[in-house]
């Protein structure tokens, strides 16, 4: 995959312009205890959004409205999605706008061959990468970003019987294993377990095969447990 | 599939767990498979993966970027920052 320079914008300067209303809120919280579910039994995460489509047409032909219509209906994913890559605040804002300003430039382009949504993850996802690899990753190809080294990835679990994680998970501890996981076992993870896309879906945001996307999300899995027990040991010598 | 049910009663935890990929995607019920059945530190595993999975599905975006996000994309959008859509520059 070819990335190109992006440009860096200043989340720090203010505008005059009032902030538009949230269009259609997608999102819905799920509280409190939950059974745990066969990994690949999924909520429909991604349903088409109504007005869509029309906020689309509108928007590429420059409609200004439009366009703010498609950012309050977006805003909250690219975001999270920003969030949990960076763990920070101030870039995933940088990003949230550098990815919605590279929407308003290629919206044009957008031929609804995949889901609006899809396509505008893709872009987030470059311009995350992109931003990964300035900050220090090394320039390499989609498939080794997705790699880590073989000292960051999981091991296999074979004659290690140990303590089990069901039912010893909050929240931060899994949003906390979920940060140091490897960044391409982490993008993942978060696209697939986390916000619901389909493995041929982030296989089309990240430019690899559908089993590459299979095995990075087992490979995180794997990997996330590592982490959690190491944490749970810890807690039990402390 | 089928040849993967035939290796079954056979497969070692390292073929289990090579094949685990395929199989949480294939099959709703892994706790029904063969080497699970004599294998509690596979099927620990299993589990383990599991809620893992179901734990992250509680973890969905709460939270929106500051209003400053939108406020920068429109002042940069009316610099002229990013070219506008195709249609508009025709």
């Amino acid at each position: 995959m070819t990335l190109t320079a992006q440009k860096t914008t200043n989340s720090s300067a203010t505008g005059a312009l009032s902030h538009g209303t949230i269009a259609k809120e997608r999102f819905v919280l799920m509280a409190g205890p939950t059974q745990p579910r066969p990994a690949n039994q999924h909520m429909r995460r991604n349903p088409p959004i109504a007005g869509e489509q029309e906020a689309i047409d509108k928007a590429r032909e420059g409609d200004g409205r439009a366009f703010e219509t498609l950012y309050a209906m977006h805003k909250r994913r690219v975001y999270s999605l920003c969030l949990r890559m960076l763990g920070n605040v101030a870039e995933a804002e940088d990003l949230t706008q550098e990815a919605f300003l590279q929407l308003y430039r290629k919206i044009g382009t957008f031929r609804g061959d995949s889901a609006f949504s899809t396509w505008l993850h893709r872009l987030a996802v470059n311009v995350v990468l992109m931003h990964l690899r300035r900050k220090g990753l090394p320039q390499v190809s989609l498939e080794e970003t997705l790699e880590p080294s073989q000292d960051d990835g999981p091991r296999k679990d074979i004659g290690a019987r140990d303590l089990t994680l069901s039912g010893s998970i909050d929240r931060v501890t899994l949003e906390r294993a979920i940060e140091n996981l490897p960044p391409g076992y982490r993008l993942v993870f978060v696209l697939h377990d986390v916000e619901g896309y389909e493995h041929n879906e982030i296989a089309e945001m990240l430019d690899c095969s559908i089993g590459n996307s299979k095995s990075q999300l087992h490979k995180a899995r794997m990997k996330l447990r590592d982490l959690l027990r190491t944490g749970q040991r810890k807690e039990q010598i402390a | 599939m089928i040849v993967m049910r035939s290796m079954d009663k056979t497969m070692t935890c390292a073929e289990f767990q090579d094949a685990l990929p395929e199989l949480f995607e294939a099959q709703s019920d892994l706790s029904a498979h063969e080497h699970l059945k004599t294998c509690e530190n596979c099927a620990a595993l299993v589990r383990d993966l599991e809620y893992i999975a179901s734990q992250a599905r509680l973890l969905l975006p709460i939270h929106d970027p500051s209003p400053a996000v939108w406020d920068n994309i429109q002042q940069a959008i009316r610099r002229g920052d990013p070219e506008p859509p195709a249609a508009v520059r025709k």
